[in-house]
């Protein structure tokens, strides 16, 4: 009964009208962050940091989480209109989302994302004010052999992305390990494969990677075509089909439960639920071979899945002060720079801060949905300029938004590097995302593996004697080997 | 007529001379303030806390970017690469510094001369630490535990080779024993790491745990000091403890590219010394838990000098236990 008081009093904090308006102004500036390539919602919320300064507490908190959450969505908005995912949690939609508007289905594309985060969302939102503590206790028995053991299964997903050819799948599985490999050995601190670049020694740059092989290989491929047709959206074709919400349902529910959970387990980063919702929607589907094709469950799902995960990351950082990825790191910087550490204490201490916070992330969910749902047929809109002036433009876009990572032209160079990577691969009809799924899963898998083995003391075991991760790898083997299995199976049951 | 165009043109050139000359004095542009360690981190926040005031007495804005990679590796290459014209400066966390110089497998391309240190912000002296309840009330019941069960009792740092990683090698010098070490990314993880029991004992520093231990979410075993923390005054130091020579501590500091002309590094001793001193900053690092600690120019020079002499053996100990 006590938590309905708090909810109520949160409220009340939250619909000041000077929070309102920070909230939206956080929506805005969030949304536009998510939207420039490169500039990730870390960077950008680390950027606004000093704005906040001479706001009070509360009122910077808000802001700053507002920003975080239209992030999430401003990256989707490249994904679909472009092929360029805004952010590293954005990727997945570019599978299903491009295709949808290049066949003139932007719209719903976008639509169904406004909608699916605003119900993942919410619920999430729901979810951290009931769940809390507990739950959040109970994360925490993930340590490395745990994380290891997800990340596994989360690379075994592979076969669910592989298309036409597993065999393809995963060579550029592989290949996108190769990738990781390049850098810094996160134990020793020794450089690898870096040829003595120092751009090199963090890695070949995971976002001018992506950029390269989704955006600028998009637009290489598109220049091979004589004459491009411009694609046409009618005002109708910007909602949905009926069938089209049936499915879409499905997918929101299973990617808000997936979104949430996984955001529970601090250190996984956004883009492992996004990967697991999209599969596992694949696997239950009944049209699993049109998924990359322009199917709406593929664009709802990650969706959904990411703004769920959004709120699921906030309860380690509300309830013990525990950041679960880089940007909610910065979140937390924020925090402390005003004066409050999130934790246990700041629930009982500040409870006007925390559930503030938590009302307010119920109306930035509402204040994004309003916001972005009417921009939708002005975002469909803009894929009408011609392509001789809407290319370049994207090209410019992408070459801005690489070099404004690092202030280096040399991510600009791997980029372009990757575009025309990015061009063979498409012309040899492999897939892309298996490389950047390992090119991400890679250094966390090597870096969870070998902190396991200093925790174990060098023994392997490690990752069977403990029950967690023990039950993960026999799912992950699973997920392996089932496609294998069914195949014997068909060409058995043909004889 | 000619002879008025001609006129003009000369009170024009000496116009523009004039103030050009006003112009030519320090700073001119807005200044690049680079942080080499990820946004929200200790680091940063008192890079951005000191930053916002700084900027209102140097006349114009100091820009705070992040250049993240390979410990402070790559931040640290960028800031010795650049013009010294006073323009960019970087922050630096020691001994990340004096590791990166000394392992040589890091292959930097810089050493403490490539830098001309400028000021000193904070030193945020090591701490021990566990969670709240964990069965070590004190520091000798994790050395009696440890003499019990050598290289079984996990500590945890917050990177390799950093100020927690050459603390831990101190104490096992100095008490005798031996943990067995791993190494996490950041606080973040040995956080959740030692919340979660992945690892019995972690070290880190006063001004990441200190909100936590005050709140009892932590408890600090002992603080790697000469005295006591006044953030942390309840926990006893290893110096009280009989551990005297288990000192340790990160501190963090702006440097510049060598080369910066003198009249110009003095302006920004000036401007930062006394943002230092400003109410607003002491009060938002107090909040922060950051211990301010100004040290200038020479001085701060031998303080690195110093700091990496100890470090030379710790290195070398750490690098034949790899």
């Amino acid at each position: 009964m006590e938590a309905f008081q708090y909810w109520v009093q949160g409220f009340s904090v939250a619909t000041l009208p000077t929070n309102l308006m920070f909230a939206f102004i956080g929506c805005v500036l969030g949304t536009l962050i998510g939207v420039l390539p490169g500039l990730g919602p870390a960077a950008g919320t680390a950027i606004l940091i000093p704005i906040t300064f001479n706001l009070d507490p509360i009122g910077a908190i808000i802001m700053l989480s507002a920003i975080y959450y239209g992030a999430m969505y401003g990256g989707t908005i490249t994904s679909v209109l472009v092929n360029v995912p805004g952010e590293a949690a954005s990727v997945i939609t570019c599978l299903d989302g491009f295709q949808m508007a290049k066949q003139g289905r932007a719209g719903p594309a976008l639509g169904i994302s406004a909608i699916g985060s605003f119900i993942g969302g919410t619920f999430a939102t729901f979810a951290l004010m009931v769940v809390s503590l507990p739950l959040a206790t109970f994360a925490l028995r993930f340590g490395p052999p745990e994380v290891f053991a997800l990340l596994v299964v989360g690379l075994s997903l592979v076969t669910g992305l592989s298309g036409r050819s597993l065999l393809a799948a995963l060579i550029m599985t592989f290949f996108g390990i190769m990738l990781a490999m390049i850098g810094m050995d996160p134990v020793r601190g020794a450089p690898r494969f870096t040829f003595g670049i120092t751009p090199l020694y963090d890695g070949v740059g995971f976002v001018p990677v992506v950029m390269g092989l989704f955006g600028v290989g998009e637009i290489l491929i598109s220049m091979e075509k004589p004459v491009l047709e411009i694609i046409k959206t009618k005002l109708k074709d910007l909602l949905p089909k009926r069938e089209e919400w049936k499915v879409s349902a499905g997918a929101i529910g299973r990617g808000t439960i997936l979104g949430f959970f996984l955001g529970l387990i601090p250190g996984i980063g956004a883009i492992i639920p996004t990967f697991v919702a999209y599969v596992v929607e694949k696997k239950v589907s009944k049209h699993p071979e049109k998924f990359g094709t322009g199917v709406i469950e593929g664009v709802a799902s990650p969706e959904t899945a990411n703004n769920s995960y959004a709120n699921g990351a906030l309860v380690p950082l509300l309830t013990l002060g525990i950041p679960g990825s880089p940007t909610l790191a910065v979140l937390m910087g924020a925090f402390i720079i005003h004066g409050l550490t999130p934790g246990p204490f700041l629930f009982k201490e500040r409870p006007d801060v925390v559930w503030g916070l938590i009302a307010s992330l119920y109306l930035g969910n509402i204040m994004l949905l309003v916001l972005n749902l009417p921009l939708v047929g002005f975002w469909a809109k803009l894929l009408e300029i011609r392509y001789q002036y809407l290319y370049p433009g994207i090209l410019l876009f992408c070459i801005l938004g690489a070099y404004s990572l690092n202030q280096s032209v040399f991510d600009v160079g791997v980029m372009v590097a990757f575009g025309v990577l990015g061009y063979i691969f498409r012309k040899l009809d492999w897939p892309l995302a298996p490389t950047v799924l390992a090119l991400i899963l890679g250094p966390m898998m090597e870096r969870a593996l070998r902190t396991s083995l200093e925790i174990s003391g060098g023994d392997m075991s490690i990752f069977i004697t403990r029950p967690i991760s023990a039950v993960l790898l026999i799912l992950a083997a699973i997920v392996l080997i089932s496609p294998a299995v069914r195949g014997v199976a068909k060409r058995a049951g043909k004889d | 007529m000619k002879r008025k165009i001609f006129l003009g043109l000369v009170m024009v050139s000496m116009v523009a001379f004039v103030v050009s000359a006003y112009a030519a004095e320090y700073p001119t542009k807005p200044v690049t303030l680079q942080v080499p360690w990820p946004a929200g981190g200790a680091t940063d926040v008192g890079a951005r806390i000191l930053a916002s005031i700084a900027e209102k007495k140097m006349g114009q804005p100091i820009v705070v970017i992040n250049k993240v990679g390979a410990g402070s590796q790559v931040g640290l290459t960028e800031t010795a690469r650049q013009k010294p014209d006073g323009y960019y400066l970087g922050f630096v966390s020691v001994p990340a510094l004096n590791t990166i110089i000394l392992d040589p497998e890091r292959k930097a391309v810089f050493d403490l001369e490539a830098f001309v240190p400028i000021i000193n912000q904070v030193i945020d002296p090591g701490v021990i630490w566990v969670k709240a309840d964990s069965p070590y009330n004190t520091l000798k019941d994790l050395i009696d535990d440890a003499k019990k069960r050598p290289a079984e009792i996990k500590a945890s740092t917050t990177g390799i080779l950093g100020d927690d990683h050459l603390a831990i090698l101190m104490m096992e010098e100095a008490a005798g024993v031996k943990f067995r070490i791993v190494h996490l990314e950041g606080g973040a993880p040995q956080l959740a790491a030692t919340l979660g029991g992945q690892v019995d004992v972690s070290f880190d520093n006063v001004g990441s745990v200190a909100p936590r231990v005050k709140a009892g979410q932590l408890r600090g075993l002992a603080v790697m000091d000469r005295e006591r923390s006044k953030f942390l005054p309840d926990v006893p130091t290893t110096a009280e403890l009989g551990y005297g020579t288990v000192i340790s501590s990160s501190s963090r500091g702006i440097l510049g590219p060598k080369g910066i002309p003198a009249p110009i590094i003095k302006k920004i001793q000036e401007v930062f010394l006394e943002a230092m001193k400003h109410p607003e900053h002491v009060e938002k690092m107090e909040r922060a838990g950051l211990a301010i600690r100004p040290i200038v120019g020479d001085e701060y020079a031998k303080y690195l000098r110093d700091i990496q002499e100890r470090c030379k053996a710790l290195v070398e100990a750490a690098r034949k236990a790899r």
